[in-house]
């Protein structure tokens, strides 16, 4: 390529009119070409003399401040004023950016909004499960108590214990008192009764030494393996205690026996 | 430098603003702003036609200028025509990305009027030697034949490609071509001969 075809392209690149091509040519030739360095800068030279017949134009007296005080507050503060301007424009000459902004603004609010409510409820559900799990928690602590005592009832030294026998409709049933007299109660632990009927619960007499008739006491169920634990307080545990005895009678029990029928028996 | 010429000249080159605002001098960059907005101004007014995208881009022209004064070189042009490489480049980038060219002409208008105070502006002396290398420049445009002139301006102004200068003006590519390149010729060496 020429120095003339050079200096053509260079002309052009003064407008910023050179093609891609024209201006890979003239650059690989450029770099070495002290020549071509200063066509190029009279070029660029001439080219700026095309803004220079224009009227000049003041810009409003506003802009001059601007400037100059970002200036004053260093680059960064420039850059910001900038952007600080651009965004108040694009948003003064653009409006469906502040209906995008609303709309996103609305969607992330709206978006919010949901995740309380699921947090609310969540945290509603999560305080009736503490107060489900802190009453099941007293229940479990009130079981935890009445075992410890009577397991400090059944290991004391001075609890009596006696067994109540098998009878013959349940020759294979047994039960084990545990008879604390200090504290008018007894622990009751059965083993191999038959399994009660729904309409129907053991119950347990009180056989005394000072009564024709025993009195009646608390009624209860057995699990299917047929055993049960009972906690019997106010006995009289002097010698008017004279055995314990266990019928199988209508549910929630009754006054009197309503049948011969003992399941366990056994004297003091 | 080959046929080297300055513009804005004694002003220009006895004052070398740029090279005390490279050094941090903010009165020197005020002095720069008073002397050459109001042209900067008028080239990206006549660019982009709306006066709050030239006040925009004159903002950042200025802003690139404070940044970048280490970079110029009064050894390979004027001090006036670095700054309006710098505006004209980032009012054709604006234009471009925009794409504000519609009404451009009618907004932009031929003869251009402040829309406000020049404060405090070029000094007489300035103002006058401006004033001198503006006649001369538009007598250099002026002798150009106008479909060289024309051409020359819709690259310099619009930012257009020569193709679409081509098909803008209706002419093949060669031509229009040809017409630049003899326009930037002529202009140089009218103004070599001004200088």
């Amino acid at each position: 390529m020429t120095h003339d075809e050079l200096e053509g392209i260079a002309a052009l690149d003064a407008l910023g009119a050179a093609t891609v091509e024209e201006q890979t040519a003239f650059f690989s030739h450029f770099e070495d070409c002290e020549y071509c360095h200063e066509i190029a800068d009279d070029y660029a030279e001439a080219a700026s003399y095309i803004a220079l017949q224009l009227q000049p134009v003041a810009p409003p007296s506003g802009l001059r401040s601007r400037i100059l005080s970002a200036v004053e507050h260093g680059e960064d503060t420039i850059d910001g004023a900038i952007t600080t301007l651009t965004t108040q424009r694009r948003m003064r000459v653009r409006p469906w950016w502040l209906a995008t902004a609303a709309t996103l603004f609305l969607a992330l609010w709206g978006w919010r909004e949901i995740g309380i409510r699921v947090l609310r409820e969540r945290s509603i559900s999560q305080n009736a499960e503490i107060a489900r799990l802190e009453e099941e928690n007293a229940m479990l602590k009130s079981q935890r108590d009445k075992v410890a005592a009577d397991l400090g009832a059944i290991t004391n030294a001075n609890t009596r214990v006696f067994s109540l026998a098998g009878q013959r409709v349940s020759p294979a049933a047994s039960a084990k008192v545990f008879l604390v007299a200090a504290e008018h109660r007894a622990i009751i632990v059965f083993s191999n009764l038959p399994a009660n009927p729904s309409d129907r619960s053991y119950q347990l007499w009180i056989i005394r030494a000072d009564k024709p008739k025993p009195d009646s006491g608390p009624v209860f169920d057995v699990t299917p393996a047929g055993s049960a634990t009972l906690s019997v307080d106010k006995l009289p545990v002097g010698t008017e205690l004279k055995g314990l005895a266990v019928t199988l009678e209508p549910r929630g029990g009754v006054p009197q026996s309503t049948n011969g029928t003992f399941y366990v028996l056994g004297k003091v | 430098m080959v046929g080297a010429f300055i513009i804005m000249t004694a002003t220009d080159a006895a004052s070398p603003l740029l090279e005390r605002v490279a050094r941090g001098d903010s009165k020197s960059f005020e002095d720069l702003y008073d002397r050459y907005s109001p042209m900067l101004y008028a080239v990206l007014l006549r660019i982009l036609g709306k006066p709050e995208d030239a006040q925009e881009v004159l903002q950042e022209t200025f802003v690139k200028v404070w940044t970048n004064a280490t970079l110029f070189d009064k050894a390979r042009g004027s001090e006036a025509a670095w700054l309006i490489s710098i505006a004209r480049s980032r009012g054709i980038d604006r234009l471009r990305s925009r794409r504000v060219r519609t009404d451009r002409e009618n907004e932009a208008g031929r003869e251009i009027t402040s829309n406000g105070p020049i404060s405090p502006g070029p000094s007489g002396l300035e103002s006058a030697v401006q004033s001198e290398t503006r006649d001369a420049v538009r007598s250099a445009l002026s002798e150009l034949p106008d479909a060289q002139r024309v051409a020359l301006e819709l690259a310099y102004f619009e930012g257009l490609s020569q193709s679409e200068i081509a098909a803008r003006l209706g002419e093949p590519l060669g031509t229009v071509k040809t017409r630049m390149q003899l326009g930037m010729k002529k202009l140089r060496e009218r103004l070599r001969v001004m200088r």
